[in-house]
Order: C-alpha cells, then sequence, then structure tokens
C-alpha cells in the first residue's frame, strides 16, 4: 500500500536538497472530492500534498507547459521537475520520452502503484451513493474502497466505482520512475478492451447513427485536446489561426493558409476534429480517460482511442507507453507489416 | 396571477402549448440537457442545473448572418438571413439562468439592437423552476444578488410544492400560456402560500457557497491589473472553452466566412460563440497577442465578469450558477479566486 507519508517524505527531500525546481502532484481543491493540481516549490508545502483514488488527473500534461515556459527563460532554471505519475500517467510519459518532446534528465519521477486497485469515476460513484455526499475515500486491500460520509463509514467494491480505464489497465503500476511507492502487483480480472465489445457488436449504419448522435453534441470547448498530454502540437488544425504568424508572414502567405474545420459546431466540422485528434492519438494515447472525464457533454471520447490502440496491437502488434526507445507507430515501418488495407 | 397545478396536470398543461416549440430539461445518462422535446414525459423538473443553459437558445452557438454566391456576370450577391420568430417556451429554467438573461440584454441592446438576439428572446417565454434544493453543490447565487426563488427575468415561476406546482405569473406572455390550459389550474389557498413562503426560506439556507465580499471587490480590482495573484491562481489552467461556453452570461462571438465553393463564390458568415480563455482570441493578424498566456486570460474573465461589467451595467456579470466551478477539469473556483482578491485588498 502507498503511505501518503512516505510520499511526503521523498517529496520533501527532493526539494531540500535542492535536486528537483518544484513538484507537480495532487492536493485537496473546493470542488468536492475533485483534487487539484499542486505546483510544490518549498519543503514545506508538502504537507498539502494528497494520494487516494481521487487523483485521477494526468499530471504529465504539465510538463508540456514547463517545457514551453522554459523556453521562453532568458535563464532558465536547469534542475528537473518533480512529477508524480500513476501506471497510466507513466506510459504518457513513455511516449512523451520516444517522441523526444521531453528530455529524461528533465524530470524525476515519483511513481505510485494503484497497486490492485485504480481511480475512481466520479459520475459512478455519485450514482451509487444516492445523493449522499463523500468526504474522504481510501483504498482498501480486498478490491474495496472505504468511503466516509455523513452517514458513516461503506465499504464499496472497487469495481463498482472504478473508472472505466482503470477496470482495463494494462499495468496499473508505473513502467518507468526515479522512485517507485507502492508495489508492482496488478489488478486482476481484467478485460483489456472491454468497453468495445458492445460497440464492435453494432453494424457499419448503427455506429455512424450512435456518432453522428454523440459528435453533434460537442461544443468545441476543446477540453478534451486541451487536458490531453500528447495533444501538444503548438499549432492545432481545429484552431482559426492555426500557424504560426509573425510580423513577417504576408498577407500572401496568410490568404493562402487552409482553414480545416470551421469553428461551427455542426456534424461535418466536429467530425473533422475529432477524427483528426482520433488519428493524430493512434499509436499514441496511453488511455488515461482523461478527455472523456472533461468532456462537459458526456462523449464517449475514450471508445474512439480504444479503436485505434486495439488495431494497432492487431494490425502491427504494436504497444504504447511502455518502452522510451522503441519506435513510434506512426513514424516506423516493418518488412511484415500488413498492407491488405493500403488500396 | 397565482395558481396552483398538479403535478399530474402539468404534461397536460404542455400538450396545450402545442402551438409553440417547447424547450425543457431532460436525463440523458449523467448529465441533463436543456432540448427541444415533443413528448411532455420526456421533461425532467428534478434535474440538477443543464450542462448549457437557455443562452444556447436565445443566443445559438451558431447563427447564419448572410448567404453569399457570386452570379454569372460575377456579381457578388448577398442574401441576409434572420431567424424565424418561433414562439416558443423554455421550462424548468433556473433563476441564475434568467438573471443572466437579462445580462446579456443589455450586451445586445444599447446603440446596435442586436437583431438575431432580440428575435429570438422576444419570442421566448421564460417559464421558472425555484430551487428548493440547490440544484449544484456550487451554487452561490444569493452571493451575486440572486436568489433561489427569484422572479427577474422570469414570465412565470413555479414552486414546486410535493404533489403539486404554485404557479405564478409574472408577465402576460406567462399569463396568455395559463390562460391557454385555464381548467388545469386551481386557486391557491392560504396554505399554499405558506408553504411557498417556507420552502423559500429553506432554499436559501441550504445555500452553503459563498463569496466573502462582493462589494467590495470590484474596487479591488482596479488595482490589481498587475497583480502576481493571476499567475498563481492559473498555473493549472488548461486554455480550455469549459468556463466560458458553460457560463450563462458569456456572450463573446466571432464572424467567420464559411465558404462551400470557391468557383463561383458560394458560403455563408456565421457567428459563432468565441471565448477569452482560447489563446488565438485576442491574436492579431501580425502574430501579436495582447493576451498570450493563461494568467492574462484568467485576469480578462474576473475582470470582465467583475469590474468593467460593473462599471457598464451596475451589476456582476456572474449570477453564481457554479457551472464554471463543477466542471473545470482542474478545479480552478471562481469562489476562490474571488475571495484571495478581498484578502488582497485588506
Ligand atoms: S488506468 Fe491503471 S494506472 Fe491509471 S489510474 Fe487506472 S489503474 Fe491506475
Ligand atoms: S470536451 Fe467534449 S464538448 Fe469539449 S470539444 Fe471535446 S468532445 Fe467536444
Ligand atoms: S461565472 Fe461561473 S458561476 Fe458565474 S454565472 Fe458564469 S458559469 Fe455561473
Amino acid at each position: 500500500m502507498v503511505n501518503l507519508e512516505d510520499l511526503k517524505n521523498e517529496a520533501h527531500k527532493l526539494l531540500k536538497e535542492g535536486t528537483v525546481k518544484y513538484i507537480i502532484g495532487y492536493e485537496r481543491g473546493t470542488n468536492g472530492l475533485l483534487p487539484i493540481p499542486a505546483f510544490i516549490k518549498n519543503p514545506e508545502d508538502v504537507e498539502r500534498l494528497i494520494w487516494d483514488p481521487t487523483c485521477v488527473f494526468n499530471l504529465t500534461r504539465f510538463l508540456v507547459d514547463e517545457k514551453r515556459r522554459k523556453a521562453s527563460e532568458k535563464e532558465p532554471d536547469e534542475r528537473p521537475v518533480g512529477v508524480i505519475v500513476k501506471g497510466c500517467d507513466s506510459r504518457a510519459l513513455v511516449v512523451l520520452l520516444q517522441e523526444k518532446f521531453i528530455n529524461r534528465d528533465d524530470v524525476y519521477i515519483l511513481g505510485v502503484s494503484c497497486e490492485e486497485a485504480g481511480v475512481l469515476d466520479e459520475k459512478k460513484l455519485a450514482k451509487t451513493l444516492k445523493g449522499k455526499k463523500a468526504k474522504n475515500i481510501e483504498f482498501t486491500k480486498n478490491d474495496n474502497f472505504v468511503v466516509m460520509t455523513e452517514d458513516g463509514k461503506t465499504e464499496i467494491s472497487a469495481k463498482e466505482i472504478l473508472a472505466e480505464r482503470c477496470l482495463e489497465c494494462k499495468a496499473n503500476f508505473p513502467v518507468i520512475y526515479d522512485i517507485l511507492l507502492g508495489e508492482k502487483v496488478k489488478r486482476k480480472s481484467d478485460k483489456p478492451f472491454g468497453s468495445l465489445e458492445k460497440f464492435e457488436s453494432l453494424s457499419k449504419e448503427e455506429r455512424w447513427t450512435f456518432w453522428k448522435e454523440q459528435l453533434d453534441k460537442c461544443i468545441r470547448c476543446y477540453a478534451c485536446r486541451s487536458v490531453c498530454p500528447m495533444c501538444y502540437c503548438d499549432e492545432c488544425v481545429a484552431d482559426t489561426i492555426n500557424f504560426a504568424v509573425t510580423a513577417d508572414t504576408t498577407a500572401e502567405e496568410k490568404a493562402q493558409k487552409i482553414k480545416w474545420a470551421e469553428k461551427s459546431p455542426v456534424t461535418s466540422e466536429n467530425f473533422v476534429y475529432h477524427l483528426v485528434r482520433a488519428i493524430h492519438l493512434a499509436g499514441r494515447c496511453i488511455d488515461c480517460g482523461e478527455c472523456e472525464r472533461v468532456c462537459p457533454l458526456d462523449i464517449p471520447l475514450r471508445l474512439l482511442n480504444k479503436k485505434l490502440e486495439k488495431e494497432a496491437k492487431e494490425l502491427f502488434d504494436y504497444e504504447v507507453g511502455f518502452d522510451p526507445d522503441q519506435p513510434s507507430l506512426v513514424s516506423s515501418f516493418k518488412d511484415e507489416d500488413p498492407e491488405d488495407f493500403i488500396r | 396571477m397565482e395558481k396552483i397545478l398538479t403535478k399530474k396536470s402539468f404534461p397536460q398543461w404542455v400538450k396545450k402549448l402545442s402551438l409553440y416549440k417547447i424547450y425543457a430539461p431532460v436525463r440523458d445518462n449523467d448529465i441533463c440537457n436543456l432540448e427541444a422535446i415533443d413528448n411532455p414525459e420526456s421533461i425532467d423538473l428534478d434535474c440538477s442545473n443543464t450542462v448549457l443553459s437557455p443562452k444556447k437558445i436565445i443566443f445559438p452557438q451558431r447563427e447564419i448572418y448572410l448567404e453569399f454566391e457570386t452570379s454569372d456576370e460575377n456579381k457578388l450577391q448577398v442574401k441576409e438571413i434572420l431567424p424565424e420568430e418561433t414562439p416558443s417556451v423554455i421550462f424548468g429554467v433556473r433563476p441564475c439562468d434568467a438573471k443572466a438573461l437579462t445580462l446579456t440584454d443589455k450586451v445586445f441592446s444599447g446603440d446596435f439592437k442586436d437583431p438575431y438576439y432580440w428575435k429570438r428572446r422576444n419570442s421566448t417565454t421564460l417559464i421558472g423552476l425555484a430551487c428548493n434544493i440547490p440544484p449544484s453543490p456550487n451554487c452561490f447565487c444569493l452571493s451575486v444578488g440572486g436568489s433561489p426563488h427569484s422572479k427577474e427575468g422570469l414570465d412565470i415561476l413555479m414552486t414546486d410544492l410535493g404533489d403539486k406546482y404554485f404557479v405564478e405569473s409574472l408577465s402576460e406572455k406567462g399569463s396568455t400560456l395559463i390562460n391557454l390550459a385555464k381548467p388545469l389550474f386551481q386557486q391557491p389557498k392560504a396554505a399554499d402560500k405558506k408553504a411557498v413562503e417556507k420552502t423559500q426560506a429553506e432554499a436559501e439556507k441550504k445555500i452553503v457557497r459563498q463569496i466573502k465580499d462582493i462589494k467590495k471587490i470590484p474596487s479591488i480590482l482596479e488595482n490589481m491589473f498587475d497583480s502576481p495573484l493571476w499567475d498563481k491562481e492559473s498555473l493549472s489552467c488548461l486554455r480550455c472553452g469549459i468556463c466560458t461556453y458553460l457560463c450563462p452570461t458569456c456572450h463573446c462571438f466571432d464572424i467567420n466566412d464559411e465558404v462551400s465553393s470557391s468557383s463561383p463564390v458560394k458560403g455563408k458568415r456565421v457567428r459563432t460563440w468565441d471565448n477569452c480563455q482560447f489563446p488565438d482570441f485576442t491574436m492579431h493578424s501580425s502574430g501579436h497577442n495582447p493576451r498570450p498566456d493563461r494568467s492574462s486570460r484568467l485576469r480578462q474573465r474576473i475582470l470582465h465578469k467583475f469590474q468593467y461589467f460593473v462599471e457598464l451595467y451596475k451589476d456582476y456579470q456572474c449570477t453564481g450558477c457554479g457551472r464554471c466551478i463543477s466542471k473545470c477539469p482542474v478545479g480552478i473556483d471562481i469562489i476562490e479566486v474571488l475571495d484571495k482578491v478581498s484578502d488582497y485588498g485588506s
């Protein structure tokens, strides 16, 4: 079991000795149980850190901000940034390293294992508690969560309230780390692509109807893109200005740039946005589920990414996020790669 | 006009309004949306507050201004498009969302009365539902001049009294809707009025969140443009559009030409929602961006709502609906930010 005190002690030491410039972790927020990302600089502030099943965020997203900030500084602090990662988050870090977006020397990885559990799905929890408010929630052994509500303690089977991705997690402990807290044990009874089953049984027409209905709800707030550690492009085809403009860009150059997707939230444009995003995540999405969690309209975005993950596995025997030295899926080629889908 | 309507008769009332387009909260698994409905049975008035407010109907995310096309002689022809005036009714409007429309009214009036906005606004009747239980744990209407049973901006206010509604008409538009189904409504008894008063008093007590020192905030903000607070509070901001798109009072828009064919040139000029949290919102054509970072964008959101709007219209541009707090992916909490602003001033 991960002991929060150990985590705090490690963080304290790193800050005190000046090994890292700051640590990205979790702390309690003000919106119910949802934590907020903590950026901790002073050793005494490690007291704010928390670690429990509410720690859903993939904090590696903030390494993207850090890289940009550092690039804009005249005399940047060259020390690494400490970041707390779960299993899934660590796989995101592997992709960022594999793509050379981040240097290994720039991060100090504090790995925490979800051990036999994972993180919770707020909506599932709310349904299970039927209006009661959770005040605190802890892991226990025996695949249960202990939830404190105003009526006292209740034990809820982890399965009932775990995030869908955790039920399908390939390794719920970090695959890369400088320090590891907790044990490398894996949840049992996992179905790696379980959520796809229902979806794959649909006909082509049914799938079209399903996705049209879902994507028509999209208001293009781009939270799904903004929360994603893999969506680090400076220029995104979805934005109105999707190319770098400088004082030297001529009017002609600007006029010739293609507008890939209009701002209008209509079927065609929403599909362009979502398909571009899905394709750009093939072989890169590590299934932290953040896009789906943040979507205010509850669009099941994970399904798209999961499907591509499965295709990558079946067609190219490619598994994402375990080896930073592995060539990336879309920029590498093997003789035995199937070609039957290229016509 | 004050009436009583049993919950059993409610669907019949909706049926009687067949001349109107009806919008109401409907449940979609874990969330509630405001949708056009055909069947009164699909209305769910027990919903938490809807993901988007009635803003999405009165000020839709996409509005076509005009269509253009070049003729054979290569002349540009332009056709103005105005929304049809479809008489509409929105059920289940929360008091904060009705108040929000009164704020947007101010923005779309003034020197120029926006015809798109006002055509929809004038043809819509708003039927409110008092919040006996706060529909969100982050409701704070009491701090910004509202209340869970405020009538501002509404045509009718309904209060849930268990097996019946207390229905109060607040405008001519409202009375028309009641008169269309007169036999369904009864006269309220003295006990009903007492029950309403009691429910309302209790409702206020259930609102737990509040802003510490709202009155002082506009003047404190005047001196906070260069404060380090913005940097600190926006560290985790993802620059997504949730807080602004979901806000019932945010009203910024963009205008684009959507060209569907280049020869002959053909297309539409459309207005779509835009928002100050997107990095390209203030991007100049030179490449210069006066609000280049998350800190200047959070500052804009707060200053617009609690300083500039107050200077212009003598009211906060926030009605305390709590949406931006509940849905922010990283838990940025406008109440917390404002409380830190007050601390800053003292
Ligand atoms: S997906 Fe795996 S590693 Fe990530 S939170 Fe769930 S169990 Fe933990
Ligand atoms: S988070 Fe949801 S609503 Fe926002 S852009 Fe993504 S899919 Fe659309
Ligand atoms: S600022 Fe937030 S709380 Fe205020 S009206 Fe807008 S969404 Fe609601």
